[in-house]
């Protein structure tokens, strides 16, 4: 099942200061009413009256539209507007604002508006900007609880767990397996249990009859095509069981008739059923003791493959055409390249953390002929924040993201595996694999 | 800038519906695979081609009269059928392939809130039909690979309309025999509309297989359905029927959509109907067919199902999909079975031996 928007208000307005306590108290409002905390809807409140505020100064009696979303656990607050200029730039984790012009600080507002908020997306859509931000609910971590000694079960059977069932299975697999094979999300059981609910991840466990948990698996949506699935994760039980290919073709049977093209496993434990999957290629995480250690990335293609075009730049085509020919996946590659034309002179990229982990995901934005440096700022600030695995998912359905493969190269990265159908296209990821940027 | 919203005017049934998106043309497909021939095995046709009356009849067709409007009720067919199998002519609706009967029988006793019911593993259509017009379709696993008559009976409510049985069951080849549809017929006993779906039943050499066209005679609210798409290779040309009492087929004609069914599908069909010699010829060649997958993937040690029917499953150690990529380069196109819920099987078009013999071929290279 895909995550609802089951609840949506909208509010069409003039972007002019005057009416900036009307978007800030809407979008307060209904975070509120949609069950969000007050600090946390205030945060989303101070993006807006910055982001609002910045509009006005750039696009004055612009018109905007927006549109504020309960995904269950999240906010999510949607601004569609035309401008002649928007500094999509301050929205860069790296972007240092110079305080002594005026562009400084207007972009300082951008700055802050990104930072209150946890993800944010920009689509460039029917000649006008279409930007989101999104602001998860607060959750208490995993708390310590008494573990159970796992036994093996004799007989189980799949099914769906119950909300309690369900944060009882997140703090085993807390206690069983190391943070690399484990969803960033079970560091809070509430909100494993807030996502289920409205639909964005689903989870299937073992059982017996006395209740005991022997197993069990959890997967999500990763953009309208893909799902992410993470283990199977087994509490004691032999392989002879069966318990990993039961939870796995639960996991199957739920995805095989809705919209998904592909299903990945990008952090396997030692349980996975491999002989129903294709190994993509290999992720490299660092462990606790400071190892590193190769995870292979496992995918099932859910339907027959029809082909596809995709774009690529010169310095990618050739990994591209060994992926496609070690995958048996058919493909026309078409190649992007700079011809002298003008471009935006600033690339923009999101981070997406998981810090228990030591791994950050990179998704363009936004590109232009900044890149390299962008990429290298991004990569210093992660490397000094102690991140270790730094990646980069490239979408080559989508032409201009592929003008970042020079700047990547140039950077330390390299292309790690291909996945068929993530995004528009098949995503390229890319790790980065040097202790420093170049600079 | 407007304030359009596709999502608002989507129903949500429609919002997590995916559309089927069918395989590329022939042509288009060898050149991505870059294979120089391609045998389709993924959609249970006859290789045979259609029967020879069906094929003078296209032959000699005088392309001027494709400007002329076809039967709107398909009469010449459903008179043709009425003398085949000793009924009223009225008794027969006929479609644009069997998927617009299953519709025509959805939309006539569905509304808000009622349900159907069906079978996890068997051919989806129904399940979609119902989904995309905003109904539950509710699935009871396979029992032995064949439908389940008490999880179905068992899971039956007030509000579901219509069990649609698949006669022998596709991909499974599994079937109810005479005593068990009868079984099941009265049990229900007329609180539901059951469509036994009949698409390969001309394929079935078992005795016990039961005559559901007598049965409509005797279950008011039994149809069945059936194609031209399969035994009598007119699939290109999209034809198959409903048929059932007076009383439920003239109910279900209110939601028909008529001139749907194009001239040449209906007089192939007319011509089709009765060439016992077609019927004949096929039997033997998917016999024939079938014994010698037998043998090969016993020799290969890979498991199989089936049972009646042009079509046989295989279980194979890797991912269906990929093995279906792989076979694709070496010019084999079969249909992967995830989306029936049999992970890791796929489905094989019985057909000439020449043509078995290259799929076991390309079978042992993709499985290395």
């Amino acid at each position: 099942m895909q995550t609802h928007h089951t609840q949506e208000v909208t509010l069409s307005v003039q972007a002019e200061l005057r009416f900036l306590p009307v978007a800030t108290w809407f979008v307060e409002k209904s975070a509120i009413a949609f069950g969000m905390e007050e600090p946390e809807a205030l945060s989303l409140m101070l993006a807006t009256e910055e982001l609002f505020a910045y509009l006005c100064r750039v696009n004055a009696s612009g018109h905007l539209l927006m549109r504020c979303r309960s995904g269950g656990y999240y906010v999510e607050q949607e601004f569609v507007f035309h401008a002649d200029y928007f500094n999509m730039k301050a929205f860069n984790i790296t972007t240092v604002p110079d305080l002594d012009e005026q562009g400084g600080i207007d972009e300082t507002g951008l700055l802050i508006a990104s930072r209150m908020v946890d993800r944010f997306q920009l689509f460039e859509e029917d000649g006008g900007l279409r930007l989101v931000l999104t602001k998860e609910k607060a959750y208490p971590e995993s708390a310590e609880i008494v573990i159970p000694l796992a036994m093996p079960l004799k007989e189980f059977v799949v099914k769906v767990p119950g909300p309690e069932e369900l944060k009882f299975f997140v703090h085993l697999v807390n206690h069983h397996y190391a943070p690399q094979v484990v969803p960033l999300s079970f560091n809070f059981p509430g909100k494993v249990a807030d996502m289920a609910a409205c639909g964005a991840c689903c989870a299937a466990i073992a059982v017996d009859v006395a209740g005991r948990i022997g197993g069990g698996i959890v997967w999500r949506w990763e953009g309208s095509k893909l799902v992410e699935f993470y283990g199977p994760y087994l509490f004691n039980q032999s392989r002879e069981s069966g318990m990993a290919e039961a939870l796995v073709d639960r996991c199957l049977s739920a995805t095989a008739r809705t919209k998904a093209i592909g299903l990945i496993n990008r952090y396997p434990t030692a349980e996975l059923p491999i002989e129903y999957f294709e190994p993509l290629g290999s992720l490299t995480s660092r462990m606790e003791d400071g190892s590193e250690l190769a995870f292979s990335a496992y995918f099932r293609h859910l339907e027959e493959d029809l082909g596809s075009t995709v774009w690529a730049h010169s310095l990618i085509e050739n990994f591209l055409v060994d992926q496609y020919r070690r995958l048996f996946f058919a493909r026309e590659i078409r190649q992007v390249r700079d011809e002298g034309e003008s471009g935006s002179p600033f690339s923009v990229l999101s981070a997406e953390f998981d810090r228990s982990a030591g791994r950050v995901t990179l998704h363009p934005i936004w590109w232009g002929k900044d890149s390299r440096e962008t990429l290298s700022a991004y990569v210093d600030t992660l490397r000094n924040e102690g991140l270790a695995g730094i990646f980069f998912e490239m979408d080559v359905g989508t032409s201009w993201q592929c003008r970042f493969a020079p700047a990547l190269l140039q950077t330390g990265f390299e292309p790690r595996l291909v996945i068929p159908h993530a995004g528009t296209g098949d995503i390229v990821v890319f790790q980065h694999t040097t202790g420093k940027s170049v600079p | 800038m407007s304030a359009w919203s596709l999502e608002k005017l989507l129903p949500d049934y429609i919002k997590r519906f995916e559309a089927y998106i069918p395989s590329r043309p022939d042509a288009e497909l060898m050149k991505m695979y870059g294979c120089s021939r391609l045998y389709r095995l993924n959609n249970n046709e006859n290789p045979l081609g259609p029967p020879r009356a069906a094929q003078e009849v296209l032959r000699r067709f005088p392309p001027p009269r494709a400007s002329v409007y076809p039967s709107g009720d398909v009469y010449y067919l459903r008179h043709r059928l009425a003398e085949k199998f000793g009924k009223h002519p009225d008794q027969f609706l006929v479609g644009n392939g069997a998927n617009e009967v299953i519709s025509f029988v959805i939309k006539a006793f569905c509304e808000q809130g009622d349900n159907i019911i069906t079978a996890d593993k068997t051919f989806a259509v129904y399940e979609w039909v119902a989904e995309f017009s905003g109904f539950i379709a509710k699935l009871v696993p396979l029992k032995d690979n064949g439908f389940d008559e008490e999880g179905m009976l068992d899971r039956i409510d007030e509000r579901t309309k219509i069990a649609f049985v698949c006669n022998p069951n596709n991909p499974t080849g599994t079937y109810w025999n005479r005593d068990k549809l009868r079984r099941f017929l009265d049990r229900i006993d007329g609180r539901l509309v059951v469509v036994v779906d009949e698409a390969y039943c001309e394929f079935v050499e078992s005795e016990d297989f039961p005559d559901c066209m007598n049965l409509i005679e005797e279950y008011p609210n039994l149809v069945l359905f059936r194609t031209f798409s399969k035994m009598y290779a007119l699939a290109g040309l999209r034809i198959g029927y409903l048929a059932g009492g007076r009383e439920i087929v003239d109910a279900i004609r209110r939601t028909c959509i008529v001139y749907s069914v194009n001239v040449l599908a209906q007089e192939a069909a007319v011509a089709a109907v009765g060439d016992e010699d077609h019927l004949v010829r096929t039997r033997k060649l998917v016999r024939e067919g079938k014994a010698f997958l037998k043998d090969e993937l016993t020799r290969l040690k890979l498991p199989f199902i089936t049972g009646e029917g042009n079509y046989l499953m295989i279980k194979i150690p890797m991912s269906d999909t990929l093995a279906y990529r792989k076979l694709m380069t070496h010019g084999i196109m079969v249909r992967t079975m995830t989306g029936f819920r049999f992970p890791n099987h796929i489905r094989i078009t019985v057909s000439h031996l020449d043509v078995m013999e290259a799929f076991v071929e390309a079978l042992g290279k993709t499985l290395g």
